[in-house]
């Protein structure tokens, strides 16, 4: 593999790390709870891709995009609204949001398994073939996959700044309080928060999976990066974990080519530890 | 719920478990039970010491367990140190990279420590089936078989045979608890309780958050990790399966049941959880599927646990009440 | 067209608020006075929702609204304005405002109340594109202020609005909130400083330890040497 793979890689993955990780970004920054069931939230996304391609139904992957949307849009509601806000009148709920959401995560890991078999599934790609600039030859997957991904990016930036649900979920980031004073039902918005980073990471798994195929436990693998990119990035801060999430594909792409995969993960810890103890704010502080 | 009613209640509980072999001693399989509810109740214990009282979010109690298991396992089969001493070395072991992870993430929000010390659970398995790992005796992927059983005063504790162990287990299992029971009630109990009530407020009286936390992340990983060596030498084998979820889950469960902070709730949530556990063998694969539907309902249903329904039911107070108003 | 019958709140085991009887009627200043840490702002905090555990009736527009949500009162028009401004930090000005007219009844409205905010504070005009995060605590207070004003409210409830302020921005804030009263609004203030609030006061209540200890228009309070010793400490 040359460089300019490695480098194309590392942006590709980036892409959809970015869109994962601004998602669970999100959720803290607005109602402070931290889902461990992410990746397997990013397993659904896979699943049901791999479901609605199972009945060769017209439109393939545009199919797939009308119906997982609004699926995932409605899956993240619902489990908002039925079993985290109730915690929320509990003390210390935080943790027990934490402890719920890994309950769930190996609740879902499990029925994913039962249904679908413990070996992995692949997806068909989206485009076959390969665009040849010189040199360099990119397949059409990989830009399928970059450009949906950043069109989730910019879809999500112009929701949050032009639509109302976008500016009531800004507000009740910024100050809880002064959002319900102005009428926000911040019980909605936290629920519309979760929904969405659903969405977010749903689409990183449909389109991540047809490059490393679906299977019942690779959610954590997700997670932890997930989780590392927005440490890196700043807790709570979008255009940190969006810089960050390009950093650390390019990190994992280069350390992956020049010592291996295992050593893909010691270095996203690494990061994460040398991050916390020098600057633990991440990158950037706080929303931006 | 003061320290004597807590003495009291561990002492009426371990009484009664140690009477228990008169009955099913005959029975290896309950004995075995038995053997593994002491064991997992010094670590839901030891996990509750750290969350309950110390309010340490720390996600990682079972990678300290596995680092103490084969920290002990290593010693004792690569460098022939006896097992009764290779335990507290594992005890050391794990202790020392507690505090390591501890120190960056400690003075940081509590979510940061869950995750931290999570992602010390999830980055174990692939340490230890990794070529480092091999380097330092883990066995790779394939884990460690032959580990020697332990020996006190020229007696050898099998596990073919199971009632000198079960109480050589209720001894260890009593002297973690009496420690923590001590720690509760010593100075660094009304320390944390300050640190939880506020922080500032802590600082002002002269009380180093940072430090006390350390210290009891040391202690907690400490004896994790001795226990962990001791279940290394009891069941003879260890393997990275340890770190899957659902025995993380298992584990999440007893301090669910029990209620967090509501000691010695995490010990009876520890005999509950794997009795429970042990029943739901022959359901096979469906077991962690229903574990996982077990913490949805026990989270929502007891969010306070077992211990803190019955306090609410016979209306003591306590801790844990209703978060209240919405606005300060 | 506020009409409070036997209000409790607690605040934990505080009985904070006990037995209160009020009335605010339409087009009027009413103004609740008091000493701190009596229950002012928490009875305003009652009737906008904020405070969820209390006991008894408030009637607005002759409907009980007792135990409502927040969002629900703003769309029906009870907008709270909050003594520590509340404001978002890290928005503009204009967004600050534009989420003042959250609530759906305000919505279509958003234009023309933007240009009623502006006229009336024309130094926010100004500075539109200025975080609210920088700006100095005067201007935080007429942002608070005027975010209330963009929800299109018809009562006012507003918590201590000259804390913190300089005498003269003071006076100007009571002249803002007169101002908005001639155009229609009824207004609910809490106030602990009287002389100055109590001139554009159509009616005056006193809150102390809980309770109603006093009620009256502005002359009767001025006059009474209990009012006197309390507040001005003569």
């Amino acid at each position: 593999m040359e460089v300019i793979d490695v480098i194309i890689s590392g942006m590709i993955n980036g892409s959809v790390y970015a869109l994962m990780a601004v998602g669970l970004t999100l959720v803290y920054g607005v109602s402070k709870v931290f889902n461990f069931a992410y990746g397997s939230f990013y397993s659904l996304g896979g699943y049901l891709a791999f479901s609605i391609l199972s009945f060769k139904i017209f439109g393939g992957y545009v199919t797939v995009l009308v119906l997982a949307v609004p699926a995932l849009l409605l899956f993240g509601y619902v489990v908002e609204r039925a079993i985290v806000a109730p915690l929320r009148r509990w003390s210390s709920w935080e943790v027990k949001v934490m402890m719920l959401t890994l309950g769930l995560a190996l609740l879902m890991d499990n029925l994913f398994q039962i249904t679908y078999g413990a070996r992995v599934k692949s997806l068909p790609v989206i485009v076959e073939g390969s665009l040849t600039v010189g040199p360099v030859i990119v397949s059409w997957q990989d830009i399928a996959i970059f450009v949906l991904s950043v069109s989730g990016m910019f879809a999500f930036r112009w929701v949050l700044n032009n639509t109302w649900v976008g500016l009531a979920v800004q507000a009740v980031a910024q100050n809880p309080n002064g959002a319900q004073i102005v009428g926000i039902p911040r019980d909605k918005i936290f629920a519309a928060t979760f929904a969405i980073s659903t969405v977010m990471v749903g689409l990183g798994g449909i389109l991540l999976s047809q490059k490393y195929f679906v299977s019942p436990n690779q959610g954590w693998d997700i997670l932890v990066k997930a989780w590392v990119i927005t440490a890196f990035g700043g807790m709570g801060s979008i255009r940190g974990s969006l810089y960050a999430a390009f950093i650390m594909g390019m990190l994992e792409a280069f350390v992956g080519w020049m010592f291996g995969l295992t050593w893909v993960q010691f270095a996203l810890f690494g990061v994460l530890l040398a991050t916390l103890a020098i600057r633990p704010q991440g990158l950037m502080g706080k929303w931006g | 719920m003061d320290g004597k009613r807590r003495i009291l209640i561990m002492a009426v509980v371990f009484g009664l478990v140690a009477l228990l072999p008169i009955f099913f001693g005959g029975s290896k399989v309950i004995m075995h039970i038995l053997i593994m509810c002491l064991i997992w109740s010094v670590v839901a214990s030891c996990w509750d010491l750290i969350m309950g009282f110390a309010g340490i979010f720390s996600f990682g109690q079972v990678a300290f367990f596995v680092i103490g298991a084969y920290a002990s396992a290593i010693f004792s089969l690569r460098l022939g140190v006896p097992p009764i001493i290779s335990t507290f070395l594992a005890g050391a072991v794990a202790a020392a990279v507690g505090v390591l992870v501890a120190l960056p993430c400690l003075r940081l929000k509590g979510a940061y420590v869950a995750l931290v010390t999570f992602a010390v659970h999830m980055i174990l398995a692939p340490f230890l089936k990794s070529n480092m790992g091999r380097a330092i005796g883990t066995g790779g992927a394939q884990g460690l078989l032959t580990i020697p059983p332990i020996s006190l005063f020229g007696y050898t504790f099998q596990n073919a045979e199971p009632i000198p162990f079960f109480y050589l287990t209720l001894v260890v299992a009593v002297i973690c608890s009496l420690i923590i029971i001590l720690v509760i009630m010593s100075h660094w109990g009304t320390a944390f309780l300050t640190l939880k009530d506020s922080e500032d407020f802590a600082r002002a009286l002269g009380v180093s958050a940072l430090r006390y936390k350390l210290m009891v992340f040391a202690l907690t990983s400490f004896l994790t990790g001795m226990i962990g060596g001791f279940y290394g030498h009891y069941v003879g084998m260890l393997s990275t399966r340890m770190l899957g979820i659902d025995l993380f889950v298992t584990l999440m469960i007893m301090l669910v049941i029990g209620g967090v902070g509501q000691y010695p709730g995490a010990v009876l949530g520890a005999f509950f959880t794997v009795t429970i556990n042990e029943m739901l063998a022959p359901v096979g694969s469906y077991r962690p599927l229903i574990l996982g539907a077990m913490v949805l309902i026990l989270v929502l249903a007891l969010p306070d646990g077992v211990v803190g329904l019955i306090r609410s039911l016979f209306n003591l107070g306590g801790r844990g009440a209703r978060a209240g108003g919405r606005m300060k | 067209m506020l009409k409070i019958e036997k209000l409790n709140a607690y605040y934990g085991e505080f009985h904070v608020l006990e037995d209160i009887n009020m009335e605010v009627p339409r087009g009027q200043v009413v103004v609740l006075l008091g000493p701190n840490g009596h229950g002012k702002s928490t009875l305003l905090k009652s009737i906008c929702g904020l405070v969820r555990s209390v006991k008894g009736n408030i009637l607005y527009k002759g409907q009980n609204i007792t135990g409502m949500s927040t969002s629900r009162l703003v769309s029906m028009g009870i907008t709270y304005i909050a003594e520590n401004r509340e404001l978002f930090p890290f928005m503009t000005v204009q967004e600050n405002l534009k989420l003042g007219a959250f609530s759906r009844a305000a919505r279509p409205h958003l234009k023309e109340n933007l240009d009623m905010v502006f006229t009336l504070f024309p130094r926010l005009a100004e500075r539109k594109k200025q975080l609210a995060s920088t700006m100095s605590g005067g201007e935080g207070r007429m942002l608070a202020i005027a975010r209330g004003l963009m929800s299109n409210a018809d009562l006012l409830a507003v918590d201590e609005p000259s804390l913190g302020l300089q005498p003269n921005l003071r006076l100007e804030v009571f002249r803002i909130i007169k101002e908005i009263n001639k155009q229609g609004k009824t207004i609910l203030v809490v106030e602990q400083n009287i002389p100055k609030i109590a001139e554009m006061a159509d009616k005056i209540y006193v809150l102390e330890e809980g309770m109603i200890t006093f009620e009256g228009d502005k002359e009767k309070v001025l006059s009474s040497e209990h009012m006197k010793e309390i507040f001005l400490g003569m």
